[in-house]
Parts: C-alpha cells; sequence; structure tokens
C-alpha cells in the first residue's frame, strides 16, 4: 500500500517536470547553416534593360500588442512607513525569494536598509522577468501610494506573476509584499486584490535598537541614517526567510531606540 | 541511474493505479514560524459529523491531548487512552464511516516543509491539527475545509489557536522547581502546567528559567493549572528577554509569531 502511494506521488512529480519542459515555440533554436552550394558557371553580359516601375506601397506592420497593468500599494500600518517597493511582472518559475531558504544579496539590501534595487536587477536576469517598476518614494502609513504602470507583452499575460517587496523602515529586516502572486488571465477592467503578510529577510537580528533600523524612530532616538541600514553581517538566528513574528517593542521599553514608547 | 530505474517503475505500474477509484491527495505543509515546532500533524478527512475544533466552543479532550501534548493516539501515550483523537474518531487508516485519519510522525521544524500522500476514502472535508512547541496548549489548526473534486493545487493559510485547556503560564516544563498547585505533580504534559517542548530537537535556542509565570503566577513554587478557553485565536506568547528570571521561560525575540503560522497545499491529482 505504501509502495504503491509513493509511486504516484513520484509519477506525478514527473508529469509536472514535463509539462514544464514545453514552451510556446516562439523562441526556437536556429538551425544549423545549409551546405555551401557550387559555383555557377560564367555567363555572357545582357544588354540593359528598361527602369522599372514604382513599387507599391507596402502594408502596415504589426505591432505586438502589450497589455498594460498599474499596481497600486496601500500601507495598512499604524506607524510603519514603507520604503520604494519594487513592482515586478514576470511568468511562473522565479521567486525573488523563497521561505525556507536564505535571501538573495538583494533581498538582504531592500529588507535591512530599504533600497529595493537589486532585487529588480536580480529579477531582470530570470528568462523570466517581463517588466519592473521602482516606486522610487516612501509610502507613509496609512496612505494609499500612486499607481504604478507595467507593461507586458499581450501573449504573455497567459502566465503572469505578480512580485512586490517593500521594507517596513521602522525593523531590521522586516518587508512585506507578494511573492509571485498569480495575475494571469485579467480581462481589461478587472481588478485583483491581495493583503500580504510580513516575512523577516532572516539576514540581520532582531535588535530593535536605533542603531540597527533605518527609520525615524530610530532617527529620533539619535540612530537611523543609511549607517543603520544594510549590514553585509548576517547574524540572525536562522538565515532564512518566513514569516516575521512581530516587533517586541516594549519589552525592550528601556532601549535607547525608545521603541517601546511607541506602538509600531 | 537510481532515479531513471525508478521512473520507468512507474510508468509501467500506471495502469494498475489509474484502475483504482480512490483519491491520493497529497498534502504539503510548511511551517511558516521562526521558531515553533509543529509536533506529529492528525490529518482527517471526515463528513459533516466530525469536527475536530470549532473557534468559540470548548475543546474536547482529544483536542485538550493534542494541544497541551502533541498526542493524538495510545501508541504516542497510553495515558491518554479512551481520551484522544484515536478514542474520537476509531482506527488509523480506516474507513471508520464518518472519517478516516492519519498521524504524520516526526516534528516539523521552523521553515520546514514535508508533503505526504493521503487517502481520502471519498470523505468531503478535510481537517488538520498539530501542536505548536513550546507553548502551553497552542495549536495550528484546518477546520473542515471542502476538498476540491477539480485536479489541481489549492493553497490554505492555517492560524494559530489556544485551545483554551491551560492558562498560558510560559514555564519551562524541565523546572523542578516548580510543580502543579494542589496536586504536587511536576510540570509538562497532558492536565498540568507548564510548556511542552523545550527539549525538542528542532529547537531554535533553549528555555529560560526562573520565570514568575505570565498568565497564572508562581506562588510559593506551585502554579495553577486553569482555562482560558473557550477555542479562539491564540494570543501569542508574550516571552521576555531575561533567560533566568522575568515572567516568563520563553524568548519575546525568538519565540513569538504572526499568523498565519503554516501553508498547506494540497494536490488533487488528475483521474
Amino acid at each position: 500500500m505504501t509502495n504503491k502511494i509513493v509511486k504516484l506521488s513520484t509519477l506525478l512529480m514527473l508529469s509536472a517536470l514535463l509539462a514544464a519542459c514545453g514552451d510556446d515555440g516562439d523562441t526556437g533554436p536556429q538551425g544549423p547553416a545549409g551546405p555551401q552550394g557550387e559555383a555557377g558557371v560564367d555567363g555572357q553580359d545582357g544588354a540593359d534593360g528598361a527602369d522599372g516601375q514604382d513599387g507599391s506601397n507596402g502594408q502596415d506592420g504589426s505591432n505586438g500588442n502589450s497589455a498594460v497593468y498599474t499596481v497600486q500599494i496601500t500601507n495598512l500600518t499604524y506607524s510603519q512607513p514603507f520604503a520604494p517597493a519594487a513592482v515586478i511582472l514576470h511568468e511562473s518559475g522565479f521567486h525573488s525569494f523563497s521561505e525556507g531558504e536564505p535571501a538573495s544579496m538583494g533581498i538582504e539590501i531592500m529588507a535591512e536598509g530599504g533600497d529595493p534595487s537589486m532585487v529588480i536587477t536580480e529579477a531582470m536576469d530570470s528568462t523570466d522577468f517581463l517588466d519592473a517598476q521602482n516606486s522610487g518614494g516612501i509610502l507613509g502609513p496609512r496612505s494609499m501610494g500612486t499607481e504604478l504602470t507595467l507593461v507586458v507583452p499581450e501573449l504573455d499575460a497567459d502566465d503572469l506573476r505578480l512580485t512586490v517587496t517593500t521594507m517596513l523602515v521602522n525593523t531590521n529586516d522586516a518587508f512585506t509584499g507578494l511573492n509571485a502572486a498569480n495575475v494571469s488571465n485579467m480581462a481589461v477592467g478587472d481588478t485583483k486584490t491581495f493583503m500580504t503578510v510580513t516575512w523577516d529577510a532572516g539576514t540581520e537580528e532582531n535588535t530593535e535598537t536605533a542603531t540597527t533600523m533605518p527609520g525615524p524612530a530610530a532617527s529620533a532616538a539619535g540612530g537611523g541614517g543609511e549607517a543603520a541600514g544594510y549590514d553585509v553581517v548576517r547574524d540572525d538566528l536562522a538565515d532564512a526567510v518566513r514569516l516575521h513574528q512581530g516587533v517586541v517593542t516594549s519589552a525592550n521599553a528601556n532601549d535607547p531606540s525608545r521603541e517601546g514608547c511607541k506602538r509600531h | 541511474m537510481k532515479f531513471t530505474k525508478l521512473a520507468s517503475a512507474t510508468l509501467l505500474s500506471l495502469a494498475t493505479i489509474s484502475v483504482s477509484q480512490a483519491v491520493i491527495l497529497d498534502v504539503e505543509i510548511t511551517n511558516l514560524t521562526q521558531a515553533q515546532s509543529f509536533t506529529p500533524r492528525l490529518v482527517i478527512a471526515h463528513d459533516d459529523t466530525v469536527d475536530a475544533f470549532e473557534v468559540g466552543q470548548p475543546a474536547s479532550s482529544a483536542l485538550a491531548w493534542l494541544a497541551e501534548a502533541g498526542v493524538i493516539d495510545d501508541e504516542q501515550n497510553a495515558d491518554s487512552s479512551g481520551a484522544n483523537f484515536e478514542a474520537l474518531l476509531g482506527p488509523v487508516d480506516t474507513d471508520n464511516g464518518s472519517n478516516t485519519w492519519h498521524r504524520f510522525g516526526g516534528l516539523l521544524a521552523p521553515k520546514a516543509t514535508l508533503s505526504y500522500p493521503f487517502d481520502t476514502m471519498d470523505k468531503p472535508y478535510l481537517s488538520l491539527l498539530s501542536m505548536l512547541i513550546p507553548t502551553n496548549d497552542a495549536f495550528v489548526g484546518m477546520d473542515s475545509i471542502e476538498i476540491p473534486t477539480e485536479p489541481g493545487t489549492y493553497t490554505y493559510y492555517l492560524n494559530a489557536y489556544d485551545a483554551g485547556t491551560e492558562l498560558n503560564d510560559e514555564l519551562n516544563s524541565a523546572r523542578t522547581d516548580v510543580v502543579e498547585a494542589g496536586t504536587g505533580n511536576a510540570l509538562g504534559g497532558y492536565g498540568v502546567p507548564g510548556v511542552a517542548g523545550g527539549g525538542a530537537p528542532t529547537r531554535i535556542v533553549d528555555l529560560g528559567t526562573g520565570g514568575t509565570g505570565v498568565a497564572a503566577q508562581v506562588v510559593n513554587g506551585e502554579i495553577e493549572d486553569g482555562e482560558d478557553g473557550p477555542v479562539h485565536i491564540h494570543r501569542n506568547a508574550l516571552g521576555d528577554t531575561d533567560s533566568a528570571a522575568g515572567a516568563s521561560d520563553l524568548d519575546s525575540t525568538v519565540h513569538r509569531w504572526l499568523n498565519p503560522v503554516a501553508r498547506v497545499v494540497i494536490t488533487v491529482p488528475a483521474s
């Protein structure tokens, strides 16, 4: 009985792999060059011909149709500003991060210091990448961001994923967003809403001290700023992305960051 | 090489398998917390007469055994005989009419993922329960989702609940300087106070000692084993940052969590 079950699950994994091997055929490999032909016999020079007629105008070329998407982020927190967000559209198969796995350097820099640009360049290195935007500004607590516009080829709209990452800046290395959320096959006028969870990048210990967090809470306590952002050292409990456990704040009421004085 | 052999063997047996009508789900569970391990998982396929837990309702003795001690059946703990989920549901891996269930053994470490094949025996609903350790009586629960019939992959996020059968004293059950009030019993396990599972091999840090109690206080070396039911969303461990004193023997920078605490991905095979 047990054996049978194991076999079945193996079969499923195999068929999934097979399906993943197919592509849409748009980009087949170039064939090998054909053999060189034999040299022809030299012909006699002919008489000059009459001028030809003007050709007719060519037909308009067909543009590849584009699908345009707008993305808007709302900050639902009471007192956590969001750092600039990386907003990425891509095909399935790419992940900026995976729970239980160590974060990439792009995720680490984004989650500790707020700069999402390397998250975007990492995505651009993937063959599944389609388009991306850096929201560029801070999104304050309890506010809605501006609409960002992204454009992808329409023929990719049937297999479309949305990844968003943005740091919660009054933290050591917390970030929120979406991990390859499925937005395939949306019709014109459709909207989709996602509530997001908060991850811990696992790259920095959650000390919640003023010297280790870049945001305004740390600045108010004499720390913050760029120096308190990205640090190459990975000193968290485990070097792995997981859901964030929340900031402790009040338990650190005597800490110089005065995090305990406010709720974040 | 080995893999190739297995693959061809599987293809050969395809005909045999497709004759069978039973739906065997693939149930994948991921522990999303940073420092809470999951005890052996109870997975139940059932009809509408079975309800492993219900938010707002008092916990059964079976749920108390699972949430306080991680115990599902007699094999794990003979003392639970007659009061555990095995007693409530019937024999394991059997079509018990209203249900069939299985215990998927071992601890599921923080951030880890495991997947299992599970034969639903054509029951319409699925529930899944597992204790979070180290806690007093927190468990992660999936409450009677309708099992999808269309082949595909379905994702669910699960919350942590408080069984309400034990006060969240957050005291290390390995301590010998505190006993249960009235009985003098040692801490830990079912029916006595203290957080279970601090010695689990998957623990991230060792538990502290010397805590004076969080939702119940140590008085003269004794701690009360009260109730805070019915079943409700767990309000999280409190912890503190002093491993030798303070209120709690848990660490507030380590043992806390936010919902959801688990992700379950169910794959319904093409029939």
